[in-house]
C-alpha cells in the first residue's frame, strides 16, 4: 500500500523496518486479547455445532441469494465510501476549503445517526410522496422515484459510513509532512496531480483501514437494508432468528467467516508495505482550490446536507410538532424530554470508557502486527476485525451465553455495565485496531532505535518517543469507537442492566411504537452529544496549528 | 495520553465500578417486548400500590425470547411480557414458561389465553387494512383479506412478511382456512405483486405518503401517527368481523419458570388485570382491554362486536416454524 512512487524515488536512505520476534509478554497479552474477541465466533461455532446444519445451510438459495446481495452492497458501498471520504479529508486537511474548521466537526457526525431512524428520516424526506415532494411541488416535480433496494441503501449506507474513512484519512494528512507536496508543486504540478501522486499514495493505508470498516459494517447493517427493503444475510438471519435458529446461526457463522477472508485476504495483500513517512507537528500545507473552490464547497456542503441536515430537518420537524402540541394531554407526543439527561450521561459513559478501553485493548495487537511477523498477530488480527461483521444480537447472546456459562466472579457480570463495555469492545474494536496499527506504522522505527541507543527502556521509549507520535491516529480510532457505541441498539437493550437506559435504546423505544416526537428529541440529543464528544476528543486534538 | 486524560479515564471507570452491580437483587425483574411507552407507567403505579421493587429490561419481543432461552435456568427474569404470542409460544415450547394461577387466567376470555396456562393475554391488536384516504374510499375496500388477491389491488397492498403479527395472522389462516387454502393465498398475493415493508410503522408511514394505497396492519399503528401528524391521510379499514384478516390478537404476559418471586410475579399479573390496568390499555395505547366489562376506547369498535374468527389461540404460539416456511417458499422477500 505505501510502498508508493513517492518512497521508491528516495531510494535506499529510507531502511526497511526490522520485523523482529514478539517479545513474549506481548505475545501473550495478544493472545489474551484475540481469545476475548473470539468468544462471538467460539458461539457461533459451538452452537452451529449443537443445532447441526451448517454446511446445508450454507449452500441453499436461501442463503446464497442474500450472500450474493450483500458482497455486492459492501463492495459498492465501500467503494464509494473510499472515494468520498478521502477526498472530503483532503479536501479539510490539505485545501484552502472555505469553512473547514466547521467541516472538521461536522463531516465526521453521520457515523451516530442510528441507521434504524436515519433510513426512516431518510424516506419521510426523500421517498415519493415525502416532504421534499412536498417542497418541490410548486415547481413542477409531482414524483420523486423510488427510494429503495440497491441504489437506496447504496445512497444511505455510504452517506452514514464515509467517516469511517473520512476520520483515520484526516488523521494520516495531518501528520504528513508538507515538503513533499510542496515540491510537487514547485515542479508545477497542479492540486489533482499532486493529490494523485503524492497523498494518495501516503494516504493509502489509512484509507484502506477505513474502507474495510464501511465493507465490514455493511455487510452487518440491518436498520437500512431492512427498511429500504434490500435483502441481505442480515435481514434473512433477523427474519428466521426465532424459528430457524439452526439457518440464523449458520448465516451469522458465515458473516463471520467472511469477514476473516476478507481481513486475512487484506493482510496478505499489504504485507510488507513499508509505513510512511512523518513529521508530527509539521506545517502542514494548503493547496488554493482555485477555480474547484466551488464544486469542492458544494462537495462538502452537500454531504453536509444530504447526511446531517436532511435528516435532522426531518427529525426537528417531528420533534417540534411533538413540542407545540404540548405535552400534557392524553397519548401526549412529548413524554418527558428531560428524562433525556440520565441516558445522556449513560451514553457519554459507556462511548468513552468503551473508546479507551478498545485503544488500549488492541494496541498489543497492533505492534505485534505492525512490528513483528508471526501467524498469532495474523490470527489476532482477524478475529478483531472480524467481529465487527457479526451482527450486534449475535454478539450479545454469544456474551450472554459464555458469562452464565462462567465460574462465579465472572458470572457475576452478568447484565452489568461492564460487561456491556466489554460487548462494545468486542463488537467496535476493529476500529480502533485499524487507527491504531495506521498510527504506529508511521512511526518511524528509526527514532525507536535512536532511543535505544540511547539507553531507554522498552517501556520509557514507548512512553516519550511512540505515543506522542501515534496519539492522534490512536484517538481518530478512539473516536471512531465512540461514535459506534453512542447509537449501538441490539448489544445494548439485551446486555444492558435492568433500567440502564442510552439515548438509543430511548430512540427505539420511541421509534417502534411510532412516537415520532419523542424519538426525534432523543434523535437529535444523541447527535449534540456526538458532536460535544467528537470537538473535544478528536478534532481539537487532531487539529494541528494551521 | 496526557494525564488529565489518564485522569479522566480513572475517575469514569471508578464511577463505573461503584455503579456496577446489576439492578436490585430482591426486585421483580421483568422483560418486557411492550415498550416502555406502552407499560412504563403501569409498573410505576404497581411498585408505589405495592412496594415491590420492578427492574425492568426493554427490547424486541422475539430477540428477548432468545435471550431468556440462552440465559436457561440462570436468568435473572421472572417476568415475560410480549408483544406477540409467537415469541411466548417459542419459549413455551422450550420449558421455559411457569404454569399461572387458574385465577388469573380465568379473568380473560378462553380466547385470549394458553390452554396449558402458561400465557395470559393483557392487551388486544386488531388486523386492518389501513388506506391512504385520498388515493381510495372506503367504499372500494373489500369485507375479506382474501379478496386481496383480486387484480383491482394489483400492487396496491403493503405487507411486512417479516413481522409477527402477519406470521400470526398467516397462522391463524392455516386453521379457519386451511393448509391449502393459506398456500394458495399466499401464493396469489405474491403474484399481485405485493410491496413488502420492514414493520408496521413503515407501512402506515408509507400509505400516510401515498407510496402505497393500502396495507395490511395492526389497528394500533395508525392511531399513533393519527397524533402525531393530525392530517395525515391515513384511516383503518376493518374486515368483516368474522374474516380471518380481522384477528385480534393478544399481548402476553408470563412468569418465567424457576422464579423465586412467583407472588410476586402472581400479583403483578393480577394488577395487570384489574379494571383500572386495563382501562390504561383502552384509554392511553387504543388496545382492546381482554377483562370482561372494561370498554374499548371512542372510536373503537366494541371487541365483543368484532366476533373475532373462533381459532384455537396457542397455535399463534406453536406451528410458527411451519408458517414461516410456508411464507417464505411463497415468495415473499426479507422473510
Amino acid at each position: 500500500m505505501a510502498s508508493t512512487a513517492s518512497e521508491r524515488r528516495r531510494g535506499p536512505a529510507r531502511p526497511r523496518p526490522r520485523r523482529r520476534p514478539a517479545p513474549a509478554p506481548l505475545a501473550a497479552v495478544s493472545a489474551l486479547v484475540a481469545c476475548l474477541f473470539a468468544t462471538p465466533l467460539a458461539y457461533l461455532a459451538v452452537r452451529g455445532l449443537t443445532e447441526g446444519g451448517t454446511l446445508a445451510a450454507w449452500t441453499s438459495a436461501a442463503t446464497l441469494g442474500p450472500l450474493a446481495r450483500t458482497l455486492l452492497l459492501g463492495v459498492s458501498v465501500a467503494a464509494a465510501s473510499a472515494v468520498l471520504g478521502t477526498a472530503l479529508a483532503w479536501l479539510v486537511a490539505r485545501t484552502d476549503l472555505p469553512g473547514r474548521r466547521a467541516a472538521r466537526l461536522l463531516l465526521p457526525l453521520p457515523l451516530v445517526m442510528p441507521s434504524f431512524i436515519a433510513a426512516f428520516a431518510l424516506l419521510a424526506a426523500f421517498a415519493p410522496g415525502g416532504l421534499l415532494e412536498g417542497l418541490l411541488e410548486p415547481l413542477g416535480v409531482d414524483r420523486l422515484p423510488a427510494f429503495e433496494g440497491f441504489w437506496g441503501a447504496l445512497y444511505v449506507l455510504t452517506l452514514f459510513t464515509y467517516p469511517y474513512v473520512y476520520l483515520p484519512v484526516v488523521a494520516r494528512l495531518g501528520q504528513l509532512p508538507a515538503s513533499l507536496e510542496e515540491s510537487a508543486r514547485l515542479l508545477g504540478r497542479g492540486p489533482a496531480a499532486v493529490f494523485r501522486t503524492v497523498v494518495a499514495p501516503q494516504a493509502a493505508g489509512a484509507v484502506w483501514a477505513g474502507t474495510l470498516l464501511v465493507f465490514l459494517y455493511t455487510i452487518s447493517d440491518f436498520g437500512a437494508v431492512q427498511l429500504l427493503r434490500y435483502e441481505t444475510l442480515t435481514s434473512s438471519i433477523y427474519a428466521s432468528r426465532v424459528f430457524d435458529r439452526a439457518g440464523a446461526l449458520a448465516q451469522s457463522l458465515l458473516l463471520g467467516v467472511l469477514a476473516v477472508a476478507v481481513v486475512a485476504a487484506e493482510r496478505a495483500a499489504t504485507r510488507g508495505a513499508r509505513p510512511g513517512r512523518l513529521a508530527a507537528g509539521a506545517r502542514s500545507l494548503r493547496v488554493p482550490l482555485g477555480r474547484w473552490r466551488g464544486p469542492a464547497v458544494a462537495l462538502a456542503a452537500g454531504v453536509v446536507g444530504l447526511a446531517l441536515v436532511a435528516p435532522v430537518g426531518v427529525l426537528a420537524f417531528w420533534a417540534g410538532r411533538g413540542l407545540v402540541a404540548g405535552s400534557t394531554r392524553a397519548g401526549a407526543l412529548v413524554s418527558d424530554a428531560g428524562g433525556l439527561a440520565l441516558p445522556a450521561v449513560h451514553t457519554a459513559t459507556m462511548a468513552v470508557l468503551a473508546a479507551l478501553v478498545a485503544v488500549a485493548a488492541v494496541l498489543p495487537v497492533a505492534y505485534l502486527t505492525v512490528r513483528h511477523a508471526s501467524r498469532l498477530a495474523g490470527a489476532a488480527n482477524a478475529v478483531i476485525v472480524g467481529g465487527f461483521a457479526l451482527p450486534g444480537l449475535v454478539v450479545a447472546l454469544a456474551l450472554a451465553f459464555w458469562t452464565l456459562q462462567a465460574p462465579w466472579p465472572l458470572a457475576a457480570l452478568y447484565q452489568t455495565q461492564a460487561l456491556l463495555v466489554f460487548a462494545y469492545v468486542v463488537h467496535f474494536g476493529s476500529q480502533a485496531l485499524r487507527a491504531a496499527q495506521v498510527a504506529v506504522a508511521a512511526v518511524p522505527s528509526r527514532l525507536d532505535d535512536a532511543a535505544r541507543t540511547l539507553g531507554a527502556g522498552r517501556l520509557r521509549r514507548l512512553r516519550t518517543v511512540e505515543f506522542p507520535l501515534a496519539t492522534p491516529g490512536l484517538l481518530a480510532g478512539a473516536g471512531l469507537v465512540l461514535l459506534s457505541t453512542m447509537k449501538e441498539l441490539p448489544a445494548t437493550l439485551l446486555l444492558a442492566p435492568p433500567g440502564f437506559e442510552t439515548l438509543a435504546t430511548r430512540i427505539w423505544n420511541a421509534t417502534e411504537d411510532a412516537f415520532l416526537a419523542d424519538a426525534s428529541l432523543a434523535a437529535l440529543s444523541l447527535l449534540a452529544l456526538s458532536g460535544i464528544l467528537t470537538w473535544f476528543l478528536v478534532v481539537r486534538h487532531g487539529n494541528a496549528p494551521t | 495520553m496526557s494525564r488529565k486524560t489518564t485522569v479522566v479515564a480513572l475517575a469514569l471507570l471508578l464511577a463505573l465500578a461503584s455503579a456496577g452491580c446489576s439492578g436490585d437483587r430482591d426486585a421483580l425483574t421483568i422483560y418486557s417486548g411492550r415498550t416502555q411507552n406502552l407499560i412504563g407507567p403501569l409498573l410505576e403505579k404497581f411498585n408505589k400500590e405495592t412496594g415491590i421493587a420492578i427492574d425492568v429490561k426493554y427490547g424486541d419481543s422475539a430477540e428477548l425470547a432468545l435471550l431468556l432461552d440462552e440465559e436457561g435456568d440462570r436468568t435473572p427474569a421472572d417476568i415475560f411480557l410480549s408483544q406477540s404470542p409467537g415469541a411466548t409460544g417459542f419459549l413455551a415450547g422450550k420449558g421455559r414458561l411457569g404454569q399461572l394461577d387458574a385465577a388469573v387466567l380465568d379473568k380473560v376470555d378462553a380466547r385470549f389465553r394458553n390452554a396449558d396456562g402458561r400465557w395470559v393475554g393483557i392487551s388486544g391488536r386488531q388486523r386492518v387494512l389501513v388506506y391512504n384516504s385520498e388515493e381510495v374510499s372506503e367504499a372500494e375496500l373489500p369485507d375479506s383479506v382474501l379478496e386481496l388477491t383480486g387484480d383491482r389491488f394489483a400492487g396496491k397492498v403493503a405487507i411486512a412478511p417479516s413481522n409477527g403479527s402477519f406470521q400470526d395472522f398467516v397462522t391463524a389462516m392455516r386453521q379457519l382456512e386451511g393448509e391449502e387454502a393459506t398456500e394458495a393465498w399466499l401464493k396469489e398475493m405474491v403474484a399481485n405483486k405485493p410491496r413488502t415493508y420492514a414493520n408496521n410503522n413503515a407501512i402506515v408511514e408509507a400509505v400516510s405518503r401515498g407510496e402505497v394505497e393500502m396495507g395490511l396492519v395492526n389497528h394500533y399503528y395508525n392511531y399513533r401517527f393519527q397524533q402525531e401528524s393530525p392530517g395525515t391521510p391515513s384511516r383503518n379499514h376493518s374486515f368483516a368481523g368474522d374474516d380471518v384478516g380481522a384477528l385480534v390478537i393478544p399481548s402476553t404476559a408470563s412468569v418465567v419458570a424457576g422464579t423465586d418471586k412467583t407472588d410476586e410475579a402472581t400479583r403483578f399479573l393480577n394488577f395487570l388485570l384489574t379494571e383500572e390496568s386495563q382501562r390504561y390499555f383502552s384509554d392511553q395505547t387504543f388496545e382492546y382491554p381482554l377483562v370482561a366489562g372494561v370498554p374499548a376506547a371512542s372510536g373503537l369498535p366494541p371487541l365483543a362486536s368484532l366476533r373475532s374468527p373462533d381459532y384455537d389461540v396457542d397455535a399463534l404460539g406453536g406451528g410458527l416454524e411451519r408458517t414461516v416456511e410456508l411464507i417464505r417458499t411463497s415468495g415473499f422477500n426479507g422473510v
